[in-house]
């Protein structure tokens, strides 16, 4: 066990796991003109469609050349980059309509459809990433039934090897995969998944299920559900979990797929480090109270009225990798933690069996390592990864066709 | 025989036969299926109020409400307050407006041959999406309400926020939907009245009209409603008569062969739940005059649901008015939940009709957890002897392209459906 247990906090420590926000100045330089090379391609390439034009589109919807830039800015800095590259982000956001999304929802109950194309986010990242670039999106698109069918066929012969794949939803692989089939042939969810990852460029697994299993995969997993990454191979993938997945992380990987023909850096579950490099907690609004040892106690207590902190109540945020803190939902109104329910670790592996929300922390079926409060919480993360039930080798290898792509320059 | 894919949010499929040009029958199937009630099973009971949310992606905070009453229907007696009940009521309003605008515009609209207004629909649902998160931190998929109570603190900047995201889907309401004050609407009727109007809603209502496809669509004219609160009224309508005493222990679910999702019955009949039934079991003027004319059909099946967002948004800011905030948001049971070894249930109006939760608890764990959502009731395949709601209100059609915009006047869900 204490092998173990220096193998991950070798691992947690390791280049992957760390995020760094400044590379140097060389390092940018280089970037900038690799984006500036990939912009020009892009911009003499075919569009994938010629459905809508940007900037007519945002005026079209009330949104003004300030507030774009005003949202140009903050993706900027969500992906990490230095101001430098505001205006290629912007230009990158008008090249939408060239790289094509092909959308699939498997063993799902829509809800980050609902989060991403419906309920959710800032105007321009609807905009962006909903109406401009979806090539094939099951509730989305007008066409239903066989017409779908087709479309989806034609979708991908046309953009072969070009196309980023978004899945929704867990793959049921018990039964032969009969608890989940789509068309008029019940093609399984498996097969279809394969069908279509196949010529796809990338492949983003997107909310818990498509991720880690999510819900469908919870004890005692009725349908043997997985998550995307246990069954594509040999693909660059990306993950980002939670329930649902936040829009604006959706956002920024295809932006930053635009700007750089990549994928972001991600870490060592394959999540890109622009969103889930930091714990809730480090950003927490209500961090303050921890490090003062206010706690809530009890529902509805003094501390509940005073925006304690809600570690004791089962909060799961110390150790879960998310940029809720920051990012917040429904435009920023609000997170789980501002209306005093606490995290519930919903972008980790495994969590509704590890901590589902109401244990506490002492009842979770993951220890932090021996030390003081702070010590522990602090190391939470290593916990998890010890406690995590997927092999780490299979995602050194999937990082590792991942980081090719980061480094290895142009696509 | 043809088969048409439908699809929605998941998939259903539809399997029509024909004779003499008319569909003699059609087969309602739905293709997947997670477990959700198998996963609970065995779990703490307080874990249900995260995992039930996720039922579904566009009516989860209903799956919420049904799970926390159900949970604290196992307590012999348990106190709420005002406060967290006004709470709880408003979100479902919230939950049940964005979903029938998204439905309206992005559903109906191109069955119509109109271009679906994504826009139309994403405005006022991004707002009732807001409204939500002021009390649940996000939509979808929120969790702040607690067994005693709600987990929110809120304030009077909140209630500030909350009355502009409200009278601004008024606002869109009036100018979009249907061209007049939303109070005026409120009191028409006679389905003339509404005819005279401008606004998406009359447009559309005028092209069943020109079509002449205002009968079409119909099925049993039976409906029933359990949730009940301040907004909706409980009880059944058959054979043209009104009862108020209907009971959760008479609705049974049966397992169908072909599909994932159960058949739903009540003293072994089928009904029609959503906005049509609630309309009819409070006798909404309008729509009862509309179904004087037309019974449940499609025309009365659309017209109940876009108008019932007209009725929630007004009712929700009067249901703000009577909040007071000194109240407290929680208040702590007797005994904790895991002492209890009991059952109970719960019944609540979600966006598509009733959705009922049964819940068993023994030695601190969920024993037993079931689950019946609206759209079992309404897309159900039926039996050998009866065919469901759905499958009734196609029958005798002449063409799928019909079928289907009959089918989806029920508002389908099949990710609830099968669970």
């Amino acid at each position: 066990m204490p092998d173990r247990i220096e193998g991950v906090k070798k691992l947690f420590t390791s280049r992957s796991a760390r995020v760094e926000t400044n590379k140097g100045e060389s390092y940018y330089n280089d970037l900038f003109e690799r984006c500036q090379t990939r912009l020009r391609e892009l911009r003499v390439s075919q569009p994938a469609n010629d459905r809508l034009d940007f900037s007519e589109v945002l005026s079209n919807n009330g949104v003004d050349r300030r507030d774009f830039m005003k949202w140009v800015s903050a993706t900027t800095a969500m992906l990490m980059l230095p101001p430098m590259f505001s205006p290629l982000v912007a230009e990158a956001a008008e090249l939408m309509n060239r790289a094509p999304v092909i959308w699939l929802e498997l063993q799902d109950c829509a809800g980050n459809s609902e989060a991403l194309l419906r309920s959710d986010g800032p105007k321009i990242d609807e905009i962006v990433l909903d109406i401009i670039s979806l090539e094939f999106h099951e509730t989305l698109q007008a066409a239903a039934g066989f017409q779908a069918e087709k479309q989806l066929e034609d979708a991908i012969k046309t953009f072969k090897g070009k196309y980023l794949l978004f899945v929704e939803g867990s793959v049921p692989m018990g039964m032969n995969g009969q608890y989940g089939t789509i068309g008029a042939g019940a093609e399984t969810f498996y097969d279809h998944l394969m069908r279509v990852s196949k010529d796809a460029a990338a492949v983003v697994a997107v909310g818990a299920c498509a991720t880690f299993g999510g819900i469908p995969a919870a004890a005692p997993n009725p349908t043997q559900a997985v998550g995307v990454m246990d069954v594509v191979k040999g693909k660059p993938l990306i993950n980002i979990p939670a329930c649902p997945a936040n829009p604006a992380n959706m956002v920024g990987v295809v932006i930053h797929y635009i700007l750089t023909g990549q994928l972001p850096e991600l870490d060592s579950l394959l999540r890109p480090k622009f969103a889930f490099g930091y714990r809730i907690h480090d950003n927490c609004e209500r961090r303050a109270h921890f490090d003062a040892g206010e706690y809530v106690e009890e529902w509805g207590d003094e501390g509940a009225k005073n925006n304690f902190c809600l570690y004791k109540m089962g909060c799961k945020g110390p150790m879960t990798f998310n940029n809720c803190s920051i990012i917040r939902y429904n435009e920023a109104v609000n997170w789980p933690i501002g209306v005093g329910r606490g995290c519930i670790g919903c972008s980790e592996p495994d969590f509704w069996d590890k901590y589902a929300y109401e244990r506490p922390m002492a009842n979770a079926k993951i220890k932090a390592p021996a030390g003081g409060v702070e010590k522990s919480v602090d190391e939470f993360g290593l916990g998890l990864l010890t406690a995590a039930g997927i092999g780490i080798g299979i995602h050194a290898i999937a990082s590792a066709i991942g980081g090719k792509k980061e480094d290895g320059g142009a696509e | 025989m043809i088969k048409l894919i439908e699809k929605i949010e998941g998939e259903a499929k539809l399997n029509f036969s024909f004779q003499e040009g008319r569909i003699d029958d059609v087969q309602v199937d739905f293709m997947s299926s997670r477990g959700i009630e198998e996963i609970l099973k065995g779990k703490s009971p307080l874990d249900a109020l995260v995992i039930n949310p996720r039922v579904c992606g566009i009516c989860g905070h209903a799956h919420l409400i049904a799970t926390v009453q159900a949970l604290e229907s196992c307590y012999e007696d348990i106190k709420i307050s005002k406060k967290a009940k006004i709470i709880r009521e408003l979100t479902l309003n919230f939950e049940i407006i964005q979903n029938h605008f998204k439905w309206f515009y992005l559903t109906i609209f191109p069955l119509f041959g109109l271009k679906q207004e994504i826009m139309k629909a994403l405005h006022p649902s991004q707002l009732m999406g807001k409204a939500i998160a002021l009390f649940g931190g996000q939509y979808p998929h929120t969790s702040y309400a607690i067994v005693g109570g709600v987990a929110c603190e809120i304030t009077n900047m909140d209630i500030i926020k909350l009355q502009r995201y409200i009278d601004e889907t008024i606002g869109f309401f009036e100018k979009n939907v249907a061209n007049a004050d939303i109070q005026t609407l409120q009191k028409l009727e006679n389905t003339a009245d509404i005819m005279t109007k401008q606004g998406d809603l009359p447009d559309i209502l005028r092209t069943i009209e020109k079509n002449g496809w205002q009968k079409l669509g119909k099925s049993y004219d039976r409906f029933i409603a359990f949730g009940e609160n301040s907004c909706f009224a409980k009880g059944k309508l058959l054979n043209a008569r009104i009862y108020r005493n209907v009971f959760v222990e008479d609705v049974r679910e049966s397992d169908s062969t072909t599909s994932f999702a159960k058949s739903v019955h009540y003293l072994d009949r089928y009904y029609e739940v959503g906005p049509l039934a609630r309309a009819m079991i409070k006798k909404n003027p309008l729509i009862k005059d509309a179904h004087g004319r037309y019974e449940d059909s499609m025309f009365t099946r659309i017209l109940a649901r876009v108008y019932e967002i007209a009725g929630l948004l007004t009712h929700s800011r009067s249901l703000i008015e009577e909040l007071d905030l000194s109240e407290p948001s929680y208040i702590k049971p007797d005994i904790d939940i895991s002492q209890l070894n009991s059952s109970g249930s719960s019944a609540v109006e979600a966006a598509r009709g009733t959705l009922i939760h049964k819940v068993e608890i023994e030695n601190s764990v969920i024993k037993n957890y079931e689950i019946i959502t609206p759209t079992q009731w309404n897309l159900c395949g039926g039996d050998n002897k009866n065919r469901g709601v759905s499958q009734k209100a196609m029958i005798g059609l002449n063409n799928t392209d019909i079928a289907e915009l009959v089918f989806k006047t029920f508002d389908v869900c099949s990710v609830c459906t099968t669970h």
